[in-house]
C-alpha cells in the first residue's frame, strides 16, 4: 500500500480548472519530486493534501483511508507536515517559540500540572526545548534561537520552516519550493540536507521545485504536471526524456 | 489618591485582561462589556432580591459574593461557549462588529426588562465591607489570580499556539493546532474574567443599571490593551490603572481633562504603536542591568 495515495483528483476554482484528474501515488521513504511550469496546479495539490484546499472531485488517501474532507489540524496530526512557498512563520515569535509550536501535538499535558508547575511538567518542558534547540542546531540555527524569526536572513526563514515542520515528527514532508531564494551553493548544501533528514527522521518527502537540476539529482521518481495535468510520472531519467515533458518546457519539439 | 479610585483602577485593569485574552490570540472581540454587565446583573439581582443569601446582615457576607462569582462565572461561560461557536467563524472587524451588537443586544434587553429595574437599574446593593479598603483587598486577589492565569498561559502550551494563531492562523493549523477550540478557550477566559469583574463592580458601585455595559466601555477597555500593549499580560494591566486613573487626576485642569485624556490615547499608539509594554522592553531593560552589573574591562591594558 502506498502512503499517500492522489486518486483522479480535480480542483475547480470558478471557471479556472487548477488540477483535473491528477492520479499519483507517493511510496514510503521516497523523495517523490513535483515539477511544473508556473500555474500548473503544484501548490493547489500541496493544497489539497494538506487539507487547505477541497477537492472538487476525487480523493486523497492515507495508508489506505480517505483523508479528503478533514481539516487541516487534523491532517497534520496524522503526521502530514509542510512548508509554504511564501514562507508562513510565527514573526513575532523567536525562533525556538516557532520549533515549539511545530513540537505543539507532543507536549499535552494536564492543565493542572501546567498552572502548579508540578516537577514532570518543568521536566517535560525543558525536554520539549531540548528537542526544540537539537532540531534548530541540525539547521545551523541553534545561534538564532531567542531572535524574532522576522528578523532571519531569507534562506535561514526557509531553514527554520523546515525545522519547525520536522518538530510535528512528520512521516511525509512536504516542501513548497524550499530552494526559493537560495543562492546555488546553498541550493546544493539543501539538497544535502533532505537528504541527511529524510535518512534521519525515516520521512518520506514530496518536494516542490523549479530548479530542475536540483530535482533531478534530488529525486527518486518525478511527476510534471502542466495546465492542471499530469503529463509525465517516472524516474528522473524518464522524466528528463519524456517529450510531453520537453514539449511543456521548451514549447515544442522538433 | 483616593482609595475608591485605586478600586475602580484595579477593575479597569482587570476589564483590560478581559480584551486582552482574545486579542492576545488575535481576536478582536469588544463582547468584555456585555459579560460584565452579565456579572454585575447578577450580582445586583442575587445580593437584593434573595434574602437567604444575607442582605439583611449588618455586613453582605463574602460567602455569597463568592457564591455570586461562581454563578456569574458559570452564566458567562457558557454564553461565550455556545456565542464563542458562532461568532468565531467571523474574522478581524466582522468579529468586532458582532461582538458589539452582543453587548447592544444585552443593553436594549437590560434596559427593558421588568426585573432588571428597566432604565433606573437596580438600587441599595448590600456591603460586605465597610469601606473602600476591603474593596481593595478584594480586587487585588482577584487581579492577582488573573495575572498568574496568564501568565501561566503565556508560558504554557495553548499560550503558544494562542501567539502562533496570532500571527498565522492558517500556518498554526498546518502545526496541529486545533486553531477554533483554541480561539473559544481565550474568548470563554474573557467572558469569565468580565463576568467575576462586573459581580465586584456591581458591589463596589452600589447600584447597577444598563448604561454601565455599552459600546463606550467596549472602547476604553479595548483602549486599555491598545495604549498598555497586546503582547504580555503586564500590558492590560498597566494599561487599565493608567487610564482609569487618568480622567480622575486630570480633574485640575477642568473641562480640558477630555482633550487631555483623548489626546493621550492618540498619541500612546502614534509613537509606541505595540503599546507601552513589549518583551522587547523588558528584554532592552535586562540587557541594561546585566551590562551595569558586570564591571567593563579596564582600559589602557597592554
Amino acid at each position: 500500500m502506498s502512503l499517500l495515495q492522489v486518486e483522479n483528483v480535480g480542483v475547480r476554482f470558478g471557471g479556472l480548472q487548477a488540477l483535473q484528474a491528477v492520479d499519483l501515488a507517493v511510496q514510503e521513504g521516497e523523495i517523490f519530486g513535483l515539477l511544473g511550469p508556473n500555474g500548473a496546479g503544484k501548490t493547489t495539490l500541496f493544497n489539497v493534501v494538506s487539507g487547505l484546499t477541497a477537492a472538487s472531485s476525487g480523493s486523497v488517501r492515507w495508508r489506505g483511508a480517505a483523508i479528503d474532507g478533514l481539516s487541516s489540524h487534523r491532517i497534520a496530526r496524522l503526521g502530514i507536515a509542510r512548508t509554504f512557498q511564501n514562507l508562513r512563520l510565527f514573526n513575532s515569535l523567536s525562533c525556538l517559540d516557532n520549533v515549539l509550536v511545530g513540537l505543539h501535538q507532543h507536549g499535552r499535558q494536564p492543565p493542572l500540572a501546567a498552572l502548579l508547575q508540578t516537577p514532570t511538567f518543568r521536566r517535560r518542558e525543558s525536554q520539549l526545548r531540548q528537542q526544540a534547540l537539537e532540531l534548530l542546531s541540525l539547521f545551523g540555527l541553534d545561534t538564532a534561537a531567542h531572535q524574532n524569526a522576522a528578523n532571519l536572513s531569507y534562506g535561514d526563514r526557509r531553514r527554520l520552516e523546515m525545522a519547525r515542520a520536522l518538530a510535528s515528527r512528520p512521516q511525509l514532508l512536504l516542501l513548497d519550493e524550499p530552494a526559493a531564494g537560495m543562492n546555488p551553493s546553498e541550493k546544493d548544501d539543501l539538497k544535502n540536507l533532505i537528504r541527511r533528514v529524510r535518512d534521519e527522521f525515516a520521512l518520506t518527502v514530496l518536494i516542490i521545485e523549479h530548479h530542475v537540476p536540483l530535482m533531478l539529482g534530488l529525486c527518486d521518481r518525478l511527476a510534471v504536471l502542466n495546465f492542471g495535468q499530469r503529463i509525465a510520472l517516472g524516474s528522473p531519467d524518464q522524466v528528463r526524456h519524456d517529450p510531453a515533458v520537453i514539449e511543456a518546457y521548451l514549447g515544442g519539439t522538433p | 489618591m483616593e482609595t475608591g479610585l485605586l478600586v475602580q483602577m484595579l477593575l479597569g485593569a482587570l476589564l483590560g485582561l478581559s480584551v486582552y485574552l482574545p486579542l492576545r490570540c488575535g481576536q478582536l472581540s469588544l463582547a468584555t462589556p456585555g459579560f460584565y454587565a452579565i456579572g454585575g446583573t447578577v450580582a445586583a439581582l442575587l445580593s437584593t432580591r434573595v434574602p437567604a443569601l444575607g442582605s439583611g446582615d449588618a455586613f453582605y457576607p463574602i460567602a455569597s459574593v463568592l457564591l455570586e462569582m461562581a454563578l456569574a462565572a458559570l452564566l458567562t461561560g457558557v454564553l461565550a461557549l455556545g456565542l464563542g461557536r458562532v461568532v468565531l467563524r467571523l474574522r478581524g472587524i466582522y468579529l468586532a462588529i458582532a461582538t458589539i451588537a452582543l453587548v447592544e443586544i444585552l443593553r436594549v434587553v437590560t434596559l427593558n426588562l421588568e426585573f432588571t429595574g428597566g432604565a433606573l437599574g437596580i438600587f441599595g446593593i448590600p456591603q460586605p465591607f465597610s469601606g473602600p479598603e476591603g474593596y481593595v483587598g478584594l480586587t487585588l486577589i482577584l487581579l492577582a489570580v488573573v495575572c498568574w492565569l496568564c501568565d501561566r498561559l503565556e508560558k504554557t502550551r495553548p499560550g503558544r499556539a494562542m501567539a502562533a494563531i496570532r500571527d498565522d492562523e492558517l500556518a498554526a493549523a498546518s502545526q496541529g493546532i486545533n486553531t477554533a477550540d483554541t480561539k473559544l478557550l481565550a474568548f470563554v477566559l474573557s467572558a469569565l474574567v468580565a463576568g467575576v469583574t462586573g459581580v465586584v463592580a456591581a458591589h463596589f458601585l452600589n447600584s447597577w443599571n444598563a448604561k454601565l455595559g455599552n459600546f463606550d466601555a467596549s472602547i476604553t477597555t479595548l483602549a486599555f490593551v491598545v495604549f498598555g500593549g497586546s503582547r504580555t499580560w503586564l500590558g492590560p494591566v498597566f494599561g487599565g490603572l493608567l487610564l482609569t486613573a487618568l480622567p480622575e487626576l486630570l480633574r485640575p485642569v477642568g473641562d480640558l481633562r477630555l482633550i487631555v485624556f483623548g489626546a493621550v490615547i492618540l498619541v500612546g499608539p502614534l509613537f509606541f504603536p505595540q503599546g507601552l509594554i513589549t518583551p522587547q522592553l523588558f528584554q532592552t531593560l535586562w540587557r541594561r542591568m546585566e551590562r551595569s552589573a558586570v564591571p567593563r574591562p579596564q582600559e589602557g591594558r597592554p
